[in-house]
């Protein structure tokens, strides 16, 4: 049984939520502040962390930002409605999706298992075969990449998309597939989660030469990874 | 217009009640000195002096003629510029006969009872004269022309004057500046008060100032206190409200969840219920919060360059997603490139909330349009819906917080109302504005935006960019 650490600060919510997880055969161990939570999800062999951002003393964001200092465990992020800066800055820092508090547990179970069944991919599944396409190197079976010999480190959810745009140089991927792809679930209406993503990875991997940029946006279509010298 | 202002009004209005008081004083003095002067001489030392060399000027001629009486005239009073004449007691002049009005005092010095000084003024000049007795009983005629100390002609000198009223203008200027200066400063620290600076006060600026305006500032400073606390008890109050519902909330909703689970079918209409009820105080509460923040000012707006037509396409083909269930449409009647600078965040749920607001009002089967254009240095955004539309007396307060326009359409739109109200702060925090207007079939909201202060987009690239997000 897969096992996630709950890293909030309302002990009554995640005594609900271990309950109510366990019947989705999940099981759970809570945290209630930062240091804590840091520390379990370092040490713990937790298959993902639900890590809210607003903790008291150090946040959220300060546990994310150390925790991927040392470990890739898949971290989803329970933001604040209304609260979009939150949410940018946590996919910024290497968490793998996020959700808006109060969620609705049936999204929470969804999303963990989108989270669970992609890292159970990269894991067991016969990793994809390594790629080179210009300058950029793709290693599935490490999970390792490098541009211009320079190996780069992304999250999980940035390296499926990659490992996407690599194996269709050119070609116009629509957000939805995208999503499916590097989220491993369907894109719901309202989600930018996909975009922040694209922007990650723009900016890790930087433009071709400085000048022409790789991932083209394609209104109303989607993202096209461009190989140099491409014009969309 | 800079003369409209109070100080040049207090500055001018003082100076020129200056200049005329000085104008008037010394048409008087003029005056006074002009009447009196005669009468100065008369008394005065001077005339004294007159009355000796008068008679020392008969004594001269008559012993020796004219020429003694021209060598003392040259010999003393010549070179000072003083005229003098001598006639005989008939009236015939002895010396050469003046000219202006001293044939008018000769005829006064016979007609005046002997030895009576008489003085006339001409032409900023005095004219004096006396009757004089030679040594046998002989009588003369006696003229003095001069320019008498004290008659001034013209009496003040135009540059003293001139330097008069200059400094009267500059202690008029310093007086208009003392009282207007702490009118300006008031006068600024409301309009940054005004501006959402609830931190403003005038105290400070004014010194110790004691009169009136320093009071009506701290006056004014008084008040500023009492509403910065208000409004921000009143945010804070909204803030914590907000946030405290959403620990319940989150409990709910799992409970809630829990419930199901365990649950009889029979339940799930009275859950169903529960779970939108819950959901709608959830959305309520978030977008609370958004509000608050974007009202505290804590939302800061970056420097980003933004796609506001991949935005706004983003936005329709969610938006058109969501209505499809809704038997509604909406679609993008033309968008334009335009680039924006600010927060893509905000931006979107800006334009996002005023599209569900039209979502939620146009009739089934109806299409909400949504069009971008670019005019000048502005990004206008059209969104139309086909519904009902609002009052015109209540257009202007659909942007207001909470603000319904009727209870019928309000209880079958469901929306929380403040929907709008985002888009409003957020349009402001971008230097933009929102409007609303009555077409004949609906709504039409309008969002301009300044565009980034990079050149503006052509027209005809068809080339979309990238998502900036």
């Amino acid at each position: 049984m897969p096992s996630v650490l709950l890293i909030d600060d309302d002990a009554e919510l995640t005594k609900l939520l271990e309950e109510y997880l366990q019947s989705e055969q999940l099981q759970v161990d809570a945290a209630h502040d930062g240091p804590s939570g840091l520390d379990k999800a370092q040490n713990g062999q937790y298959a993902v962390v639900v890590l809210d951002v607003m903790l008291p003393g150090m946040s959220g964001l300060d546990v994310l930002k150390q925790l991927r200092q040392r470990s890739s465990v898949p971290v989803l992020m329970l933001t604040a409605r209304g609260s979009e800066l939150d949410r940018i800055l946590g996919l910024e820092l290497g968490a793998d999706d996020y959700l808006p508090k109060p969620f609705n547990p049936r999204e929470l179970v969804a999303r963990l298992r989108a989270i669970l069944r992609r890292t159970a991919n990269a894991q067991g599944a016969a990793p994809g075969q390594s790629l080179h396409v210009a300058d950029v190197e793709i290693h599935p079976e490490s999970r390792s990449v490098a541009c211009d010999g320079k190996p780069i480190t992304l999250t999980g959810a940035e390296f499926d998309l990659l490992y996407t745009f690599l194996r269709n140089p050119g070609k116009i991927i629509s957000r939805e597939d995208l999503t499916q792809a590097a989220l491993g679930r369907p894109m719901s209406p309202m989600d930018r989660s996909i975009d922040v993503h694209v922007s990650n990875l723009r900016r890790k991997l930087g433009s071709y030469d400085g000048e022409q940029e790789r991932i083209k946006a394609i209104r109303g279509s989607g993202y096209v990874y461009l190989l140099p010298g491409e014009q969309s | 217009m800079i003369f409209r202002s109070l100080f040049w009004k207090l500055f001018l209005w003082f100076w020129f009640t200056a200049a005329t008081i000085i104008g008037v004083q010394a048409v008087m003095i003029w005056f006074n000195d002009v009447e009196t002067m005669p009468e100065r001489v008369n008394r005065g030392p001077l005339g004294e002096g007159l009355t000796i060399f008068s008679e020392t000027a008969a004594q001269a001629y008559e012993r020796g003629g004219i020429d003694a009486l021209n060598s003392l005239i040259i010999r003393t009073v010549h070179e000072s510029g003083t005229e003098i004449y001598f006639y005989n007691g008939d009236g015939s002049p002895i010396t050469a006969p003046g000219g202006d009005n001293v044939a008018e005092v000769v005829t006064a010095v016979q007609e005046a009872p002997p030895g009576q000084r008489v003085s006339k003024v001409f032409l900023g000049r005095s004219t004096w004269g006396k009757q004089v007795f030679g040594a046998n009983g002989k009588k003369y005629i006696f003229i003095a022309r001069f320019r008498a100390p004290g008659q001034r002609p013209p009496l003040f000198p135009p540059s003293r004057i001139i330097a008069m009223v200059l400094t009267a203008g500059l202690v008029c200027y310093l007086l208009a500046l003392y009282l207007t200066s702490p009118v300006k400063k008031l006068q600024s620290t409301v309009k940054s008060f005004a501006e959402g600076n609830l931190d403003a006060r005038v105290s400070p600026e004014l010194g110790n100032r004691g009169d009136e305006l320093a009071e009506l500032g701290r006056e004014f400073d008084r008040m500023a206190e009492r509403i910065a606390g208000l409004i921000s008890s009143q945010k804070r109050l909204l803030a914590d409200i907000s946030h405290e519902l959403r620990s319940p909330l989150a409990r709910l909703t799992v409970a809630l969840e829990l419930a199901r689970k365990n649950s009889t079918p029979k339940a799930d209409q009275a859950l169903d219920r529960i779970e939108q009820e819950t959901e709608r105080v959830n959305q309520l509460v978030g977008q609370l919060l958004k509000l608050t923040r974007l009202e505290s000012g804590a939302e800061e707006v970056p420097p980003e360059a933004v796609a506001l037509e991949e935005l706004v396409q983003q936005v329709i083909d969610d938006a058109d997603f969501e209505a499809k269930a809704l038997n509604k449409s909406v679609k993008a009647v033309r968008l334009e490139q335009c680039r924006v600078a600010g927060s893509v965040e905000l931006l979107r749920s800006a334009v996002e909330n005023v599209v569900r607001n039209a979502v939620r009002y146009t009739p089934q089967g109806s299409a909400v349009e949504v069009g971008l254009q670019w005019r000048l240095d502005t990004a206008v955004l059209t969104v139309r819906d086909h519904g009902p539309g609002v009052p015109q007396s209540e257009l202007s307060h659909i942007f207001e917080p909470f603000y319904r326009v009727s209870e019928a359409r309000e209880r079958t739109s469901g929306g929380v109302g403040l929907g709008l109200s985002i888009a409003e702060r957020t349009a402001r925090l971008h230097g933009g504005t929102i409007r609303a207007e009555n077409l004949p079939d609906g709504l039409l909201v309008t969002l301009e935006l300044p565009l980034a202060s990079t050149a503006a987009p052509s027209r005809s690239t068809p080339e979309p960019s990238p998502v900036h997000t």
